[in-house]
């Protein structure tokens, strides 16, 4: 089998899952059960890549002691972007790892393995050959004019109304994306991967463009994990048959609705009712008579007995305290100076919440790291770190 | 305390697989290296220094053959030098040999040799195997019985391989020393450990002590001390050779440092039920303990031992915990009801298996706790329970001292039957709380603090003590500095002498019962100008004495000691980085200590 490398870029937070990205970078967070990056992987290996070099940067701990030195003996090897500075300098730091073709694609990024092997296939003799798709929502991403399978332009958030293509982030590149990256004029002190293909447009290189279609999903904000995790199952790309997976002690008596996906050393206690769209992640506990649905609950985290879990992203070790009820959305959700309003979200719990039980979550809630709720409170609106709750 | 590597085979790359094999093991020891090759006649080229080095010597492209031997040494007879290295070889080079282990018998015979004319060319106690092997040639035998010959004359442990020029056979022996075969497609191998051949292949034979192996390229045969043939089992490996990778860090240390959290999930794994607050081990289904329990263990498996010791005794069962290579010059009492238990990582470490043989010959029930499948202490021991680290390489032991840890505590619910819900919980906390220790250590700037201090002490109060003792054997390990670890009240007894401005003293103060007296043997330190870095959980209480504090999340008193100890692998880790140590193979120190 011919050898097909292929470079992930994973050096980056993605700041706008904060407070998710305190302690890992958003290739980290939970898609279903595993990390985003996990899933990429998977595509990639689908479509034929036989080696993997991953970017890392933010986090870089938490993703080489994650995936470690192979993934599904595919080996990865590891460089590192000691400073975030956009995704062309991403790339450079990949340079000494590639010689003459290889795939980029993002690591935070869900795209379906047709879309890569399509590129793969079309990428012939071109500088650059971009995986496309066919999408409404152009103008949150980035747009890509063609005209006979040639690009003719590359236009980040367009506004206007040309027939814009979908830039599924999926690109096969020859070796001379790395000049026309460092000729690329940087703005703000950061280097983009799309001026440097716009830079090879401008040089006369000959850059194709190739329409796909399949799954491409990608998490904006927190609560969007929530639907990346249940497009994952409406794929297939997740099986959320119960018997399938590898589950760890479940009670006789708990209830399990699919779709679910249940790591391991999960335990489920006595009448506990658990789905649908539930991702219980590796070693969650969930108390007796506890209900979890719609939700992603992330490894370590613990359930209490009698407590009502829905619409919710946890990160990780998050203790959920007995009798505390968490409805589910839709509610208001406050980042930064924006409120999103009628977001599906019961409650945002980042890594090692303790919710000392018996609290109440008014939909929209985003409490940050640490913070301690105290048995009986009401929690509402966005809280930071470490924040005290009290009832 | 080395590596052997044997391969015989039809695809005439001898050479590379020798190679390769030696890299694998270099992690045994690694003062020289050296190979022989087998064809028309017997080459062997060998080379104070690393693997690499030997690389350099070697001539491209002329030495190929039939069937070779490879080595790694780590010195325990003669320094290290070009020609105590091996392959040992007979005077005009008709067989070559390797060896791991020590000849005890060797000066005897190497008078007797010599006496017959035998020249020697080395200070090894390997190079009367040569010899030997060309006394009984010369006296008519065949090379396979000159080979037994030889082997039966030798007293002491040893994993023995041999070649003779122009032969496509590799000769082997065991006793008490590791040795595993390895059968695969393109040939057949032979080694001290797996990972010298996983490359190639994942089936497996281990041999026994006492048994022989012929192998060449049709195939393998296992003889026992008599010569008569033995069936052999194949085992497949299950472990992922590419786990030796280093997966971005700059350090196979620091790379298992951050495996802890998945080293314990994996230790932990269908052995405890938080919800029925139950803890079960199925492998010990069938152990059976009412006397009392000896651990036996060395280096950082006995600060481990020391651990479960106290664990075990505070449950009510007498425990106690002994340095193996003290174990048997001691005289301990054992009787039928004794458990012995021993701790050992690579289940080959000599002392303690010499310890653990002295149990069972003395009737004790014996249980090895251990990180190989398939060790020499997994098959001799009664029992055997897996710590489930994963394969760990840097010489200094990191996560395999958690699992150990994580293992015992599990250890001594089952022995006792005490186990509770929240101790279970707190179990199936701890991959978290180890997680965060590692997103929120400031080991590094504490490091940068203090490292060129003139020594580095670290004292500790009941499950703390093992701990502080645990901190210094690493600083030592692989930072090269002086550094010492105190149950704390022993300081004032004599080491506080030691204590200045300039030796930064580590207290280790994590879920401690006894805070206020260790608080009073910080005051002692600091009455001495010394810097003093609090490790605890406690630091509103702690921290106004200290100077620096690394702090860790409560675990209750057994288990916070364990995230106590990662802070402070972190600091010698970074202490001996900023030194620019050699940190995954530390000078003078080997992974696997095989001799005693």
């Amino acid at each position: 089998m011919d050898s097909v490398s292929a470079v992930v870029l994973a050096g980056g937070e993605g700041e706008r899952l904060r407070p998710l990205t305190r302690n890992r970078p958003k290739p980290l967070l939970p898609a279903a059960t595993t990390p985003i990056l996990e899933h990429v992987f998977d595509q990639l290996l689908e479509a034929g890549v036989t080696e993997i070099t991953v970017v890392v940067g933010y986090g870089r701990n938490r993703v080489q002691a994650y995936f470690g030195p192979t993934y599904r003996n595919v080996p990865l090897t590891y460089v590192t972007q000691n400073q975030q500075l956009g995704s062309g300098h991403a790339l450079l730091a990949a340079e000494s790892e590639v010689d003459d073709t290889t795939l980029v694609v993002n690591g935070d990024q869900i795209v379906d393995s047709q879309i890569i092997s399509d590129v793969l296939e079309a990428h012939d003799d071109a500088a650059a050959t971009l995986g496309l798709l066919n999408r409404r929502d152009v103008e949150s991403y980035g747009g890509v004019l063609l005209e006979d399978g040639a690009v003719t332009e590359l236009v980040e958030n367009p506004q206007d109304e040309r027939g814009y293509r979908f830039n599924a982030g999926v690109y096969a590149f020859e070796s001379t994306i790395f000049d026309a990256i460092r000729a690329a004029e940087s703005r703000a002190g950061e280097q983009s991967l799309i001026d440097g293909i716009i830079e090879l447009l401008e040089s006369g290189a000959d850059v194709r463009g190739v329409v796909s279609e399949g799954l491409w999903v990608d998490a904006t904000y927190p609560w969007d994990l929530l639907d990346v995790s249940f497009e994952l199952f409406e794929a297939g790309l997740v099986d959320g048959d119960y018997e399938d997976s590898s589950a760890g002690a479940i009670h006789d008596s708990a209830v399990i609705r699919e779709p679910v996906v249940i790591a391991p050393d999960c335990e489920i206690g006595a009448g506990a009712v658990v789905g649908p769209y539930a991702c219980l992640g590796e070693n969650v506990t969930v108390g007796s008579n506890a209900v979890v649905e719609r939700s992603v609950i992330d490894t370590d985290t613990r359930i209490g007995a009698s407590a009502t879990v829905a619409d919710c992203v946890t990160g990780v070790g998050v203790t959920i305290g007995n009798g505390t009820v968490i409805p589910g959305g839709p509610g208001d959700v406050r980042v930064g100076d924006r409120v999103f309003e009628g977001e599906a979200l019961g409650a945002l719990l980042a890594d090692r919440v303790t919710d000392q039980g018996g609290s109440t979550y008014v939909p929209g809630a985003v409490v940050g790291p640490e913070a301690n709720v105290e048995a009986g409170a009401t929690v509402r609106g966005t809280l930071p770190a470490e924040t005290e709750v009290r009832s | 305390m080395c590596g052997i590597i044997g391969y015989t085979g039809n695809q005439g790359n001898v050479l590379d697989v020798l190679m390769t094999g030696l890299s694998g093991l270099e992690y045994r020891g690694y003062d020289s290296a050296g190979v022989a090759v087998s064809n028309s006649s017997l080459a062997v080229h060998k080379r104070e220094g690393e693997v690499s080095a030997l690389e350099a010597a070697v001539p491209d492209g002329d030495l190929d053959g039939l069937a070779g031997i490879g080595h790694t040494r780590w010195s325990t007879h003669g320094p290290p030098s070009d020609s105590n290295a091996h392959p040992h070889t007979d005077a005009d080079s008709t067989v070559a040999v390797v060896h791991n282990g020590i000849i005890e018998n060797y000066q005897a015979l190497r008078r007797e040799l010599e006496a017959d004319g035998y020249e020697f060319t080395s200070e090894t106690d390997t190079e009367v195997i040569p010899h030997l092997i060309r006394a009984a040639l010369d006296a008519g035998a065949n090379r396979e019985d000159a080979f037994r010959k030889a082997v039966h004359r030798l007293e002491g442990s040893y994993a023995v391989a041999a070649v003779f020029d122009g032969s496509e056979t590799v000769y082997a022996a065991r006793n008490e020393s590791p040795l595993v075969l390895g059968i695969g497609d393109d040939g057949h191998y032979l080694a001290s450990d797996v990972p010298a051949f996983i490359e190639f292949t994942d089936q497996v034979v281990y041999l026994e002590d006492g048994q022989f192996a012929r192998v060449n390229p049709s195939g393998i045969v296992v003889t026992d001390e008599q010569g008569a043939v033995v069936e052999t089992a194949v085992e497949t490996i299950d472990w992922d050779p590419e786990d030796a990778g280093k997966s971005g860090y700059d350090h196979y240390m620091l790379k298992e440092i951050h495996e802890q959290p998945t080293a314990i999930r994996k230790c932990l794994r269908e052995r405890v039920s938080e919800l029925e607050g139950t803890i079960m081990v199925e492998e010990l289904a069938e152990l059976e303990c009412d006397g009392p329990v000896q651990f036996v263990a060395c280096g950082t498996s006995y600060h481990a031992a020391l651990y479960g010791a106290k664990m075990i005794r505070e449950r009510g069962i007498p425990a106690q915990c002994f340095l193996a290579s003290e174990y048997e010059t001691d005289s301990i009492p054992v009787s039928e009801e004794t458990l012995v238990v021993g701790v050992t990582q690579s289940g080959e470490t000599a002392d303690t298996m010499s310890a653990l043989r002295a149990a069972n010959r003395a009737g004790a029930t014996t249980l090895a706790l251990t990180n190989v499948v398939g060790s020499s202490a997994a098959r001799e021991c009664d029992h055997v329970m897996y710590i489930r680290a994963g394969p760990e390489i840097g010489v200094a032991a990191t996560k395999t001292f958690a699992s150990q840890q994580v293992a015992l505590a599990m250890l001594s619910s089952v022995l006792s039957g005490e186990y509770s819900q929240a101790f279970v919980k707190q179990l199936r906390d701890l991959p978290d709380q180890i997680q965060k220790v590692l997103d929120e250590s400031n080991a590094r700037e504490i490091a940068e603090e203090y490292d060129g201090s003139d020594a580095y002490f670290f004292i500790g109060r009941g499950y703390n003590a093992p701990v502080a003792l645990e901190g210094a054997l690493k600083m030592k390990e692989i930072s090269y500095e002086h550094a010492e670890g105190f149950a704390a009240g022993e300081l004032k007894h004599g080491p506080l002498a030691l204590v200045t401005d300039q030796t930064p003293v580590f207290a280790v103060i994590a879920g401690d019962t006894n805070v206020s007296k260790t608080l009073g043997n910080i005051k002692e330190v600091e009455a001495r100008g010394a810097p003093v870095v609090a490790v605890t959980d406690s630091p509103e209480q702690v921290g106004q004495y200290a100077d620096h504090v690394l702090e860790v999340p409560s675990a209750g008193p057994l288990l916070t000691p364990i995230l106590a100890n990662i802070q402070l692998q972190l600091v010698s880790y970074w202490v001996a980085n900023r030194m620019g140590r050699s940190i995954d193979k530390p000078r003078n120190l080997a992974k696997s200590v095989t001799v005693e």
